[in-house]
């Protein structure tokens, strides 16, 4: 499957599910539109006999300036497909459930997420201090409206 | 002896051992002299890389991303142009593309080389550091002629390359390669069937597939495993698709077929380097970008390539008519290793720990970001 026919499959496999972003610039993109089905559609495109999705390559945590967006980039080593999903979140339910038991590599993934952005992570089992230091009391540093006390931001040319 | 006292107790290994390639600590647990639970403390080279790519431009971005995995910084380079030339829509001139090739593959070869040296000097082998920082030497003066640096490159840039190569490249890089081959083979005669060396590694850290696959191990470590996975071939980027190179693999995931996949991967790589200088054309060196005005139209991808250590892959997401990113987010393979890594550690002893951290080629810049 190329591209096209891979964006296709997805999208006829899981209509109600996923939606094409026309903002994905390499491979697709999409939209998942049930975010409590997380862990039951990753699920199933690793076990889909036909994509193997059994490689998480990355997930992280954006924040727009409007909301929380965390974004998962999957590929298959089987089957050499590769694509990304992502789903909305609102400031005040940023929460999302852990997909270890998708990919177990999933953890320090959404350790990160959870501290560098204050997304909390249902079921993760060891959400503690990681890259920061153990005292750290100074919020989100990943968040927009985060800078560090003494950043001084030039002004735009 | 009935009545005694045994209980498991914790050793505290780093963040200031030598043998963790930049500062990480281990927290073991110990039964006497096995580990029973391993847990890496990272966050000690912390520099918040991506907060920063935030508050600059996309030209900005790369000096900064010459940090983030400084053994192969050309990697860190190419990763950050190419994904933004997706995510504009720019097209690389076809002598770029042939540099940036000849020197990501120089680049390999140094970084395993200096995972050969520390490796053989972590497992008690003084020589082979010598003879791998000779040969890293060679390439380093041949970064050096090209663009100035020795460590952080700042090299590949977003459109094409910083500067053609000069007249005296092509020779120095030709009598280099013309004698690499017979390096490694003298490398291997120290290392490959010295019995010491057999036993620090055979049978040690072994990953199984599955493990392997879960955790997203990648690069060598992964084709130790058996896994024939290399994203050269497998998701070509830039011009991969038009070299003849051999993907080496292993069999059971252990540290010594790990050891045996690098030291053919610097062979392959060498290969690769010969075919480049082979077909390079003459032309432009880079495509029209000016990076004080540049800005990327809306759009968000996740591009990865096949570096030294496994896949570096960057997630950029820009808005419309802004001069900088909204998000950049940095996978460095190194992150995935360590993150395996306690898993094949148990069981072992405290020493094997040295040498299954040297042979997945873990370095924390990578790790920490």
């Amino acid at each position: 499957m190329n591209r096209d026919e891979l964006a296709k499959y997805l999208l006829d496999k899981f209509p109600d599910t996923l939606e094409l972003l026309e903002t994905g610039k390499a491979e697709p993109f999409f939209l998942l539109k049930k975010p409590d089905g997380l862990v039951e559609f990753c699920r199933a495109i690793r076990d889909d006999v036909e994509l193997r999705m059994d490689y998480l390559c990355q997930m992280c945590g954006v924040d727009t300036g409007e909301n929380f967006e965390v974004v998962y980039s999957v590929a298959s080593v089987k089957k050499r497909y590769r694509f990304d999903f992502k789903f909305p979140l609102p400031y005040n339910k940023a929460e999302i459930d852990s997909v270890q038991t998708v990919w177990a590599g999933a953890n320090w993934f959404e350790r990160e997420t959870w501290e560098l952005y204050g997304i909390n992570v249902r079921n993760h089992g060891n959400l503690t201090r990681f890259l920061l230091p153990d005292n750290w009391d100074q919020g989100f540093p990943m968040r927009k409206d985060w800078d560090a006390p003494d950043f001084k931001r030039l002004p735009e040319v | 002896m009935a009545d005694l006292r045994t209980e498991e107790f914790v050793v505290n290994m780093g963040p200031h051992h030598p043998s963790t390639h930049g500062v990480c600590r281990f927290v073991l647990t110990m039964d006497g002299e096995v580990i029973v639970k391993a847990e890496p403390v990272i966050g000690y080279l912390h520099r918040a890389l991506e907060k920063i790519c935030e508050n600059r431009t996309y030209a900005q971005c790369i000096p900064v991303l010459d940090r983030f995995e400084y053994c192969t910084s050309m990697s860190c380079n190419q990763v950050f142009a190419l994904a933004t030339e997706k995510l504009a829509g720019i097209e690389v001139p076809e002598r770029a593309e042939y540099l940036r090739v000849i020197m990501l593959e120089l680049n390999r070869i140094a970084s395993h080389l200096i995972w050969l040296g520390t490796t053989s000097l972590d497992l008690g082998a003084l020589t082979p550091f010598l003879y791998a920082f000779r040969e890293r030497e060679d390439i380093l003066d041949l970064f050096e002629m090209t663009c100035g640096q020795r460590l952080t490159y700042n090299y590949i840039r977003v459109g094409g390359v910083a500067k053609d190569i000069p007249a005296e490249f092509i020779p120095k890089a030709k009598k280099f390669l013309s004698t690499f081959d017979h390096k490694v083979d003298d490398y291997e005669r120290v290392l490959t069937e010295n019995p010491i060396f057999i036993a620090r590694n055979q049978n040690i850290g072994v990953m199984s597939q599955e493990l392997a696959i879960a955790y997203g191990v990648s690069g060598p470590n992964l084709r130790a495993t058996g896994i024939k996975f290399d994203l050269r071939r497998d998701d070509p980027y830039s011009i991969y698709d038009r070299f003849k190179f051999d993907i080496p693999t292993g069999q059971n995931g252990d540290c010594y077929d790990r050891y045996r996949v690098r030291m053919q991967e610097m062979r392959e790589s060498a290969k690769i380097v010969r075919q480049a200088i082979e077909q390079l054309p003459e032309g432009e060196i880079s495509a029209k970008f000016n990076p004080l005005v540049f800005k990327a139209p809306a759009g968000e991808l996740y591009s990865r390539i096949e570096n030294s250590r496994g896949e570096m892959g960057v997630y950029i997401q820009s808005r419309d008519k802004e001069k900088k990113p909204l998000r950049v987010k940095l996978r460095g393979s190194s992150y995935n290793h360590l993150q395996a890594m306690p898993h094949v550690l148990v069981g072992h002893k405290i020493a094997d720990v040295v040498a299954v951290m040297a042979s997945l080629d873990i370095i924390m810049p990578d790790v920490d970001r």
